[in-house]
């Protein structure tokens, strides 16, 4: 299976499969996903889907840490929390919102939709990083998280336009994604209003990593299993 | 749910029944403007009841927590404070407002459920659900925000605990006392698991009955897991909580599961004893006190060098005490050779004894070899060597020794200014011995030689700087020097260096004959140049001459220049006349007869008598036999005593 770039925990793929089959799978059943029917196409499915599992797993543990480092060392009496409901920069894009939301949708447009949030996070991870390195007061573990986001994005997005091509090959959309206009708020000079926006950006980006896993893990139980994980 | 039991007076009791009734009722989603008013109202009959709720500092309702068990629906719960006896509860309200996309909605809604989630809290079904979108609520209390809160679902979810907890035997060791067993259960039935939505992972606890700690263990996916090592006497609790899989904060737990292990059987193994850490104790001690008799005792040696360290004895650098004791002096010598404090004195003696055993012990070794080419030989050279180039003090001590003067010779080169002043004296032996065997030779065919001829002598200084010379020496030189001519033909085989022989009693040294000088002519063969330098050219750089040439060469200078011709190839530079020159000069007035230079002795060494000027010495020529009639065929070598006779 060609999968450039997927070196990422291959040992946890067995594990993984285990695990699946543990929780109440009763087997594959033939998937309408797979055009050719064949057998190779439903088991490379379900791995190119276990591992963009794990990588969206992974993207959401490391969002969730950066946060809350970050909320305890910065935002604390800051009263960031009361303010901070801001709106993330994919929130215009029409997601589901709830579990009867995400059954209804159709599961081409749900990945479509998890593609455009991707690809909208290209640009503001790139600029987390430049800005949390330059951000003198960061802690080494910080950048590091955001490196490491950075890098599993761009290999999560890979993995999700590979089971596109897989689940519809052909059909191929414009690239959508909501465009990010914060970096002038990560440069600003003020300390309060830089640091609430770094907050803000954290915030927004642990939403949609969990955004993310949780669309994923229903497609993948969907898809794969039959809705019967 | 009401607190009916507590209040002032029946009255206060209805008009609270009457507010919460028509707040429940009331539309809480569309946040109408009754139930304001109807809260109104009942605060402000319960201000009424109660004129003076007064102080309320720490009584204060607040959010305890907001939860989400299935990422569903959530429901927040509050305190209403101290004296919730005495206000009324349902002056508390709750109000919340959430996002829709880019706005906050202006309004803020209220609860729809105050029931369905118990006392004091907010429910919120799935209709009023959205994840990822941030709501806020606040508490209101007469109408006064007492708490707000935001917070999105996600962040919130806490699952049920799990349910059908249930236990299997899975197998019992071999001793009978311990067994492991197989735990399951159930998610929780409110998460939709199977379907994907949520992802739980679950913590099991175990403890004995009687104990009060719980034992933890790892996180599982699964909904079953082994525990192993119980205790077939024990009785058990087990317990499992339920998170989703990325939150730290776990739901609440399950109900105890009471495992009831089978009673061991009568015939099983004892008890066993605990780990014998003291038998292990003593016995490792033992057995580390045995390993280490043993090291000491084989090692001994090693063990006493290391306590008792031997002290150091003074050894002088670079040399190994060894070396010594083993025999090898060649190699303690060039070790000691590098340093030039060192003499091997054996080696000195070595070639001391070499010397002499050969000089004086055998005779007939004299005449074997040259005395030139064992001076000159590298074995000499290396004796010299090995005495140590730069040592002066064996050159200069065998300066002194009148009894080696061959090593004298040799160490010429050594010594320095000593040598100068012993060599006249030597130089005259040698000179005499050699000049000896020539007059011999000549003595008899030369004695008709006009004392006149003679006048062409060697002149070795400048005719004006030298004094009246000694010329009574000249007649009586070759008188004298008659009979002690030795074999003429052994003259020839005297040396540049002539070997000492004997030593007269009169004090004058034998030498034996040796090799011609082989370095030119000798001077004894050309006299006629001599005697033309007589005349007119001194030799300027010859330290000495004959007296008796010089007193011919002053008195008589014409007729030398008749045989001045012949012989031109005396040496100029020669320093040294010896008599053979001289008597050939003598021998053949006029003619330019050249002596047969190769047998002609060569002596080249005179002690000198007086120092007449600067660049005059007068020689000594004591034992010098001087022929009848060649006054000056002993080179002017004359002696005192022929000298006195010859002068008045």
């Amino acid at each position: 299976m060609d999968d450039k770039g997927w070196s990422l925990k291959g040992s946890l793929l067995p594990l993984l499969l285990l695990v699946s089959d543990l929780l109440l799978c009763q087997g594959v059943t033939s998937l309408p996903i797979c055009p050719t029917g064949a057998v190779n196409c439903q088991v490379s499915l379900r791995d190119l889907f276990d591992r963009a599992v794990i990588l969206s797993h992974y993207i959401h543990n490391l969002s969730s840490e950066m946060f809350n480092e970050f909320d305890k060392k910065y935002a604390q009496g800051r009263g960031f929390i009361t303010k901070a409901i801001n709106s993330c920069h994919t929130s215009s894009l029409s997601t589901p919102e709830d579990k009867e939301q995400a059954q209804q949708i159709h599961h081409e447009d749900l990945l479509n939709l998890i593609l455009r949030v991707l690809r909208s996070w290209n640009d503001p991870l790139y600029h987390l990083v430049s800005e949390v390195r330059r951000m003198q007061e960061a802690p080494d573990s910080m950048l590091s998280r955001a490196i490491e986001i950075e890098e599993q994005n761009r290999r999560l997005l890979e993995g999700m336009e590979k089971i596109v091509g897989q689940v519809h090959p052909g059909v191929r959309e414009n690239e959508v994604y909501s465009i990010w206009s914060g970096l002038p708020s990560l440069q600003m000079a003020d300390e309060d209003s830089r640091l609430f926006a770094f907050y803000n950006l954290l915030h927004c980006l642990r939403r949609d990593s969990h955004k993310i896993d949780n669309y994923l893990k229903l497609l993948k139980c969907r898809i794969v299993y039959d809705s019967n994980c | 749910m009401l607190s009916l039991c507590r209040g002032p007076t029946g009255m206060d009791l209805w008009q609270v029944l009457l507010t919460l009734a028509v707040a429940g009722s009331s539309n809480a989603v569309s946040g109408s403007e009754a139930t304001p008013a109807i809260l109104g109202r009942a605060s402000q009959s319960l201000q009424r009841v109660n004129p003076g709720p007064g102080t309320n500092s720490s009584g204060k309702p607040q959010f305890t927590k907001c939860r989400s068990p299935e990422l569903e629906t959530f429901s927040c719960h509050w305190t209403d404070g101290i004296n919730h006896g005495l206000k009324n509860p349902g002056s508390i309200q709750l109000f919340y407002i959430r996002r829709n996309t880019q706005e906050w909605t202006q309004e803020w809604k209220e609860c729809p459920d105050y029931v369905s989630a118990g006392e004091n809290s907010c429910y919120f079904n799935s209709s009023y659900t959205s994840i990822w979108i941030p709501y806020c609520i606040k508490l209101t209390s007469n109408g006064g925000m007492v708490d707000q809160k935001c917070f999105s679902v996600e962040e919130i979810v806490q699952p049920d605990p799990p349910i059908g907890l249930n236990w299997t035997l899975l197998n019992v060791s071999l001793t009978g006392i311990h067994a492991d067993i197989q735990v399951r259960w159930e998610p929780p039935p409110n998460a939709d698991v199977r379907k994907g939505w949520i992802v739980l992972e679950y913590e099991l606890q175990y403890k004995e009955v009687n104990e009060s700690q719980w034992k933890m263990m790892d996180p599982v996916r699964s909904t079953s897991v082994p525990v192993y090592s119980l205790r077939l006497d024990k009785e058990y609790e087990v317990r499992v909580r339920s998170r989703q899989r990325n939150s730290e904060k776990y739901g609440e737990f399950s109900e105890a599961l009471y495992v009831a292990l089978p009673q061991m059987s009568p015939f099983a193994c004892e008890e066993d004893f605990p780990f014998p850490w003291f038998l292990i104790i003593i016995f490792g001690i033992f057995g580390l006190t045995m390993i280490l008799f043993l090291f000491i005792f084989s090692k001994q040696q090693r063990i006493k060098m290391l306590i008792l360290p031997p002290v150091p004895v003074p050894k002088i650098k670079g040399i190994d005490p060894d070396l010594l004791k083993e025999g090898k002096l060649e190699e303690v010598n060039t070790i000691l050779a590098i340093h030039d404090n060192y003499k091997p004195e054996f080696y000195n003696d070595d070639s001391w004894v070499e010397f002499i055993e050969l000089d004086i012990d055998d005779p007939e070794e004299k005449t074997e070899g040259s005395d030139t080419d064992r001076l000159l030989s590298s074995d000499h050279e290396k004796s010299l060597n090995i005495l140590g180039a730069k040592d002066d003090d064996s050159g200069r001590t065998s300066c002194y020794e009148p009894d080696l003067l061959e090593t004298d010779f040799n160490a010429s080169d050594v010594c320095d200014s000593t040598s100068e002043v012993a060599q006249p004296q030597r130089l005259k032996g040698e000179v005499d011995l050699l000049c000896l065997d020539q007059k011999s030779q000549n003595n008899s065919p030369s004695a008709d030689t006009a004392p006149t001829t003679q006048q062409p002598s060697v002149i070795l200084a400048k005719e004006d700087k030298t004094r009246p010379l000694l010329i009574s020496g000249s007649e009586s030189t070759h008188q004298a020097a008659h009979p002690q001519l030795s074999n003429p033909s052994s003259l020839a085989n005297i040396d540049f260096y002539a070997q000492v022989s004997d030593i007269t009693p009169a004090g004058s040294v034998v030498l034996s004959p040796g090799q011609k000088n082989k370095a030119g002519m000798s001077p004894c063969d050309s006299p006629p140049e001599v005697v033309s330098l007589c005349q007119a050219n001194f030799i300027m750089d010859s330290a000495y001459f004959c007296e008796a040439d010089a007193k011919k060469c002053i008195t008589v200078a014409p007729p030398v220049e008749a045989e001045s011709r012949a012989e031109p190839s005396f040496n100029q530079e020669d320093i040294y006349i010896t008599t053979e020159s001289l008597t050939t000069t003598a021998g053949q007035s006029g003619t330019a007869e050249l002596a047969p230079s190769s047998e002609r002795p060569v002596p080249d060494y005179t002690s000198i008598h007086i120092v007449q000027s600067p660049r005059g010495l007068v020689l000594n020529a004591t034992a010098l036999p001087l022929p009848d009639k060649e006054f000056l065929s002993s080179c002017g070598y004359v002696s005192t005593d022929q000298l006195n006779k010859i002068m008045p």
